[in-house]
């Protein structure tokens, strides 16, 4: 009790500020509010609000050791339409706007913070922890899922071959990870070093093969339901084009902001805020007009484009400190706007409904990561502290695990809501859990930086 | 889509025209008047709005209205700052109360003109004339410095002392009008109880004055710590967002609210410079995004905009040369400055063209949106007239 003391002005401040926060929005809701200029009022006013809300809660929840993300995780939960309703679901959708800048943003650091050499030191050991954590995750998910919902008939509505590509689905989005997690939590601790690399590495080299693997369970839903009789070559054709044309032109978008850079230079993050936000609207119009005028779904990724122009800009040109330094900027804001907002966003009812087959994915999950990071330990040869503690690092989920089971709801509608509500109740526990285990695991690996006080205080 | 679509074309353009727009441009001088007022981006809000691509639509514009907002709150916030009294201080007294009664006289003589031409000439309901006569007098009296920074570093240095007084002048003369305009909104032209217009105003103000003392209270426990800049960045976004939004929520002006934050903050905070420094930069795409959305809301659908957009710019123009006359005849420690004063402050921009936005959006309807077209009209009429009429001043009199 005594090491909190030193907190107890700081508290009584946070307090102060966020009951006069609260009391501000207790005090909009009850204003009639009648004219477009008002509604457009409230959204400002409800984004200032979980701004302001969300910061000062994480550091409230900084002082007993929380990662400052469970911190606006927490606020938009709260703020969220399951709990107070202060945000309501349509604004929560309509503040999606933001969604997309900031995790172009995101994808933008993440690329950044991959430095090259570090990457070739460690290429062997991503490569295997990436191999076993999809197979182990995968495989655990699936055969679990399976076997149980056959065995205890969890979804009698539901004919053993889709629920053999449920499991399979889930299986695959349990490889999912959450790299803006990552990247906003190694950034918190100012955390470098050789476990904190690999975590990145895998992290992000997951997120983009993840559109790969789920490409390829899609396929062979389609083959286990007999909506198709074989591997759909045009599509693993275009799969190909679609993430070798993103990396391409990140490539390329990154020797123009490297340009930018060098040669023009000032305003650097209003540029890069612009430019996140550009690609990522760019992309989904490109892709919409690919389909409708030439029946092409060669669907270009926003974040691959980002996170490859990120990394280009790091290590192809000499501007990679003025790029982050940039970044740096806004991060801020973007950060606790984005993560108080899919606090808002997670799915509080589908939790409520799924708990205990949501908390055995969650297990199972967790048992398959922990399983294959030990395992690729051993055969890296790392420290057997990175042995115990690698799994903790691997939990958090988000977006992407979304996105990819509403994609698969789209195409396998039989598959009801079961698919979406079950992946969002695991995804509700794993990212109220993940940061905060990572963090831990961060600390124990003792890559933080000790001298920043944000890491004075940890578990 | 389309709202986003929209905001990537405007923020753009601001983006790009600002660094076209200040930075190492060199033109003629008509293009440059053109150019350093930022004249051009209120073109392609027109080519952008309704009229001409419809590009942003109005429904679109409500999706951006958010973005509207939070722009209003920076400027405002921005304007507060220069309301330094410390700042202030270094300049003779007389120039304060000369940049006041100025504004004043302008304001009042705007007013008395415009509320009898539209008594007169327009058919516009008696509830809402008195508050469009009050928002077109407000941008009235405020000045912009464009047109003194186009004069030449000669002109300046001959000059110096009433380029010195007219650059106070025009930094400052828009607190009074601004304050005025601010009255309108306790003033509810679509219920039209004129009659209990004075009961409005007093749990107006009432409503006000707690909210402002509730927001900055917040703000001064937010930065009562010495906070690392892209915290400060956080907290001054957030203020703003949740200040703006508050505002336009109650009805009340964004712009004035956040005018209030950014006074106090300028003299009690020891973070002034930091957050200056925030505000500061994005202050030109700031002002260039303001442009566009003004000239998105702009409707041409009759001669006789034009023609009251001359009417209006000659109220101005009497009103401004009227008081920079008397403010240098008034005061006898103004009566070594010429007389014609007045002919140095017809430039109007920035808050003038905030105080007009903030009234189409608080006050939306044909008629606004009217108002708007014929005024933005007589703010380009006024940087044209500006530059001939600042010349003549420094020929003559300085």
């Amino acid at each position: 009790m005594g090491r909190y003391k030193q907190y107890i002005p700081d508290l009584k401040i946070y307090g102060i500020i966020l009951f006069i926060l609260v009391g501000f929005a207790f005090w909009i809701k009850i204003i009639h509010i009648g004219s477009d200029w008002q509604q457009a009022g409230l959204t400002t006013f409800s984004l200032g609000f979980l701004l302001l809300a969300a910061y000062m809660t994480a550091q409230i929840l900084r002082i007993a050791g929380l990662p400052l993300i469970s911190g606006y995780i927490f606020v938009g939960i709260l703020a969220g339409p399951y709990m107070t309703g202060f945000l309501t679901h349509d604004l929560v959708v309509r503040l999606r706007l933001l969604d997309d800048l900031a995790l172009s943003f995101i994808a933008l650091t993440a690329g950044g913070t991959l430095q090259l050499q570090f990457l070739r030191k460690r290429g062997k050991a991503i490569l295997i922890n990436i191999f076993l954590q999809t197979l182990f995750a995968f495989a655990l998910v699936f055969l679990s899922f399976f076997f149980m919902s056959n065995r205890l008939n969890l979804m009698p509505d539901l004919t053993e071959p889709q629920i053999m590509v449920l499991a399979c689905l889930l299986g695959v989005i349990a490889v999912a990870r959450s790299p803006s997690s990552a990247i906003a939590i190694i950034n918190e601790c100012r955390a470098a070093g050789v476990f904190t690399t690999t975590v990145l590495g895998v992290t992000v080299a997951i997120d983009v093969l993840i559109i790969v693997f789920f490409t390829l369970a899609m396929t062979m839903s389609e083959i286990i339901l007999g909506a198709c009789t074989g591997v759909d070559f045009r599509m693993v054709t275009v799969l190909t084009l679609a993430v070798a044309g993103s990396l391409a032109l990140g490539v390329l978008l990154g020797k123009g902001i490297s340009l930018y850079v060098e040669r023009v230079g000032h305003d650097l993050s209003l540029f890069l805020l612009l430019f996140a936000f550009s690609v990522f609207k760019a992309s989904i119009w490109f892709n919409h007009f690919m389909e409708t005028h030439f029946a092409v779904s060669l669907h270009l990724e926003p974040l691959l484009i980002c996170i490859s122009a990120g990394f280009t800009v790091q290590n192809f040109s000499n501007c990679g400190h003025i790029f982050m330094e940039g970044l740096g900027r806004f991060e801020l804001p973007i950060f606790v706007l984005f993560f108080s907002l899919a606090g808002a966003s997670l799915n509080l009812d589908a939790l409520c409904m799924m708990w205990p087959l949501a908390a055995f994915l969650f297990i199972i999950r967790t048992i398959g990561i922990f399983g294959s990071t030990w395992f690729a330990a051993i055969l890296n040869r790392d420290p057997p502290q990175h042995r115990r503690i690698a799994w903790m690092a691997y939990i958090t989920q988000a977006g992407v695990a979304i996105g990819l089971a509403q994609l698969a709801q789209r195409r396998f509608p039989e598959l009801g809501d079961y698919l979406t509500m079950l992946v969002l109740a695991v995804i509700t526990i794993n990212q109220v859990v993940g940061p905060i285990t990572f963090k831990i695991a961060l600390k124990t690996a003792g890559e933080v930086d000790k001298s920043n006080p944000i890491n004075s205080n940890l578990f | 889509m389309k709202v986003t679509f929209a905001l990537l074309i405007i923020i753009f353009l601001a983006f790009s025209g600002y660094h076209l727009t200040f930075r190492h441009f060199r033109l003629p001088l008509f293009a440059r008047i053109f150019y350093l007022t930022g004249t051009e981006f209120l073109v392609l809000g027109l080519l952008l709005g309704p009229q001409f691509l419809n590009l942003v639509d109005p429904e679109t514009q409500k999706g951006l209205a958010p973005l509207t907002a939070l722009l209003l709150g920076w400027i405002g916030l921005l304007f507060g700052f220069q309301f330094e009294i410390k700042k202030l201080r270094r300049f003779p007294l007389e120039f304060f109360f000369g940049a006041v009664l100025e504004g004043l006289i302008t304001l009042a003589l705007v007013f008395a003109g415009v509320y009898l031409t539209l008594v007169i000439c327009c058919d516009i309901p008696d509830s809402f004339t008195m508050v469009v006569a009050v928002t077109l007098a407000a941008a009235g009296g405020c000045t912009a410095q464009t047109g003194l920074a186009l004069l030449s570093p000669d002109r300046i240095a001959k000059g110096h002392d009433t380029v010195k007084l007219l650059r106070f002048i025009s930094s400052v003369d828009g607190l009074i009008p601004l304050l005025i305009f601010g009255l309108c909104f306790f003033y509810n032209p679509s219920t039209g109880s004129g009659g209990s217009w004075l009961g409005e105003l007093w749990s107006g103000i009432l409503t006000s004055l707690g909210a402002s003392f509730g927001l900055l209270l917040l703000f001064t426990l937010f930065i009562s710590h010495r906070r690392f800049q892209r915290e400060l960045i956080l907290v001054v976004i957030g203020m703003t967002m949740l200040t703006s939004g508050l505002a336009s929520s109650l009805k009340f002006s964004p712009l004035l609210t956040n005018f209030f934050v950014g006074f106090w903050l300028v003299n009690l905070s020891r973070d002034k410079e930091r957050i200056y420094q925030i505000l500061m930069t994005v202050e030109k795409p700031t002002y260039l995004l303001l442009l566009v959305f003004l000239g998105v809301c702009v409707r041409f659908d009759s001669m006789g905009l034009v023609l009251l957009a001359l009417v209006y710019c000659l109220y101005r123009a009497l009103g401004k040369f009227l008081a920079g006359f008397l403010v240098t005849r008034v005061n006898p420690e103004l009566q070594k400055y010429p007389g014609q004063l007045g002919f140095g402050l017809l430039a109007q921009g920035g808050l003038s063209l905030a105080i007009l936005l903030d009234f189409q959006q608080a006050f939306p309807s044909r008629i606004s949106t009217s108002v708007i077209s014929f005024a933005i009209l007589a703010v380009i009429y006024n940087e044209f007239l500006s530059h001939y009429f600042l010349e003549r001043l420094f020929k003559e009199g300085a």
